[in-house]
């Protein structure tokens, strides 16, 4: 669905506004589960907004704009992860925010095991997990954030969850061995 | 997958709570006193910008009224001695690192010299039973004696204080966060940053626009423009580039050259007399993140013939 014409500033402002409104929240969800530092989480939000502000007669109406908006949020953290750090000063404010509020989980046990067979996944297997389980969309919703097809989303998904589940396997597998005397009477292992 | 989900660090509800409603209210404000276009990219003067970001308000700026209802603390940075803020004078007449002062229920912090030693300023808020650290980080030169960032624990709520005209900022407009205000009941911590003038081959941590005024490329049009013609403004001017933001398709690199007859789409200050500039082989910039196609890939940059 087209985004409506925007004439003058102010009726823009109102429609950047109910964007940031509704999505600030998704967006920055989206950036915390993929990175563990919240200075960078903070200034994502503020340049994927910055961008939206700027190209917002290309931002979908309705729902379609949290997917236009995980799109540009993904290529700005692929840029802060190839060192195109730069710090906003927009974002000053919730930086300080997220210093308080926020600590990246640290996992032990199952999910730590988990969490390790996650990282070892390339970076675009990762996203396309991500996507489906972290943000809970479909395929054609995935198709639309990485901008490509339904049927390419489908194989990619297919492919990463055999190789997450391979890697899964291979940590406890791992681990089993690492500590062998952690067995338990009835001959499986723990 | 199920198991994925079970290491999400955080959901997006959680999430939409970790920060304040004002700070979330604050970066939407700030956004939108952004001009909509960049300006070096669609040739929107810097007056036209500062025009438009003067009729804005900031979320930021402090209703004083309220302010001296409290005792509070307030902190204000006045640049180096002598210093320059874009047309303004802001320095002090002596040379004294901080002074405290108290008149009708406010303490008023000056901080004289941002180029002093932090450890005084902490040892000079201990002194007040404040838990306050203030650090300086090397900015461009109109945003020295600026607020850069407020850091704080306890749940008190630390604000900026703005001097309307006194500098461009970013995100601010014409509204120059020069100060804090905290109140007296304060227990919690904080650490404050303000913006100093960055020593000669020192980088910027933190920047504005390099056109701002008070900015080594105020008032320069680069649109249409090729690195080659603008590197020629920029020598008159005595400014260097030392590095070149080039994007291609998701990937953003800097590169230390670029063909002469690349354009130029915007420019960030870099360190004291150098700007970085974003370039590209098109003469109009693509828009930000926006997938390029294989059959337009531009060619891998070459080292630029006019140095």
């Amino acid at each position: 669905m087209p985004s409506p014409l925007l004439t003058g500033r102010h009726e823009r402002s109102q429609r950047f506004e109910a964007v940031y409104a509704a999505h600030h929240g998704p967006i920055l969800g989206y950036l915390l589960r993929r990175t563990d530092n919240p200075d960078d989480a903070a200034d994502a939000l503020a340049e994927t907004f910055l961008a939206a502000w700027r190209r917002l007669e290309d931002v979908p109406a309705g729902p379609d704009a949290r997917l236009w908006l995980y799109g540009v949020a993904r290529r700005v953290l692929a840029n802060y992860h190839r060192g195109q750090r730069r710090r906003s000063a927009l974002a000053g404010r919730l930086r300080a925010d997220l210093a308080v509020s926020y600590r990246p989980p640290e996992y032990t046990g199952e999910l730590a095991q988990i969490a390790e067979a996650y990282r070892r996944l390339p970076a675009g297997e990762r996203e396309v997990l991500a996507l489906s389980a972290w943000e809970g969309l479909g395929h054609g919703e995935i198709a639309v954030v990485l901008d490509c097809s339904r049927n390419a989303v489908r194989i990619r998904l297919h492919r990463a969850r055999k190789r997450f589940a391979r890697e899964l396997a291979a940590g406890q597998a791992q681990s089993r061995s690492a500590d062998p005397g952690l067995r338990i009477p009835n001959g499986d292992l723990a | 997958m199920k198991q994925l989900t079970r290491i999400s660090p955080v959901s997006d509800t959680e999430a939409a709570h970790l920060a304040r409603p004002g700070t979330l209210a604050e970066l939407a404000e700030r956004i939108t006193v952004e001009s909509p276009v960049q300006d070096a990219a669609r040739g929107v003067s810097v007056r036209e910008r500062w025009r438009s970001a003067k009729r804005r308000k900031w979320v930021v700026a402090v209703p004083l009224a309220v302010a001296l209802a409290v005792a509070l603390l307030v902190l204000t940075s006045l640049g180096r001695p002598g210093q320059r803020v874009g047309p303004v004078s802001v320095g002090p007449p002596a040379a004294q690192a901080l002074s405290f002062s108290r008149h009708h229920g406010q303490i008023t912090v000056i901080v004289r010299d941002p180029l002093a030693d932090p450890a005084a300023y902490r040892a000079e808020f201990a002194r007040h039973h404040l838990r306050i650290s203030l650090k300086l980080l090397p900015v461009s030169p109109s945003l020295v004696g600026t607020v850069v960032y407020i850091g704080e624990s306890g749940g008190a709520d630390i604000a900026p204080i703005t001097a309307r005209g006194r500098c461009w900022t970013g995100g601010g407009g014409s509204a120059c966060p020069v100060g804090v205000r905290i109140p007296a009941a304060f227990h919690g911590s904080a650490q404050l940053v303000f913006g100093r003038a960055a020593r000669a081959g020192e980088r910027y941590e933190s920047t504005t626009s390099a056109f701002a005024p008070g900015e080594v490329m105020h008032g320069m049009r680069v649109r249409g423009r090729t690195v080659a013609q603008v590197l020629l403004l920029l020598r008159a001017r005595g400014v260097t580039v030392p590095v070149f933001n080039y994007a291609r398709g998701d990937v953003a690199r800097n590169v230390r050259h670029v063909p002469g007859g690349w354009f130029v789409y915007d420019a960030t200050p870099w360190a004291p007399r150098e700007v970085m500039l974003s370039v590209g082989p098109g003469r109009t910039q693509p828009p930000v993140g926006a997938p390029q196609p294989l059959s337009s890939r531009a060619p891998v940059p070459s080292p630029t013939p006019t140095g």
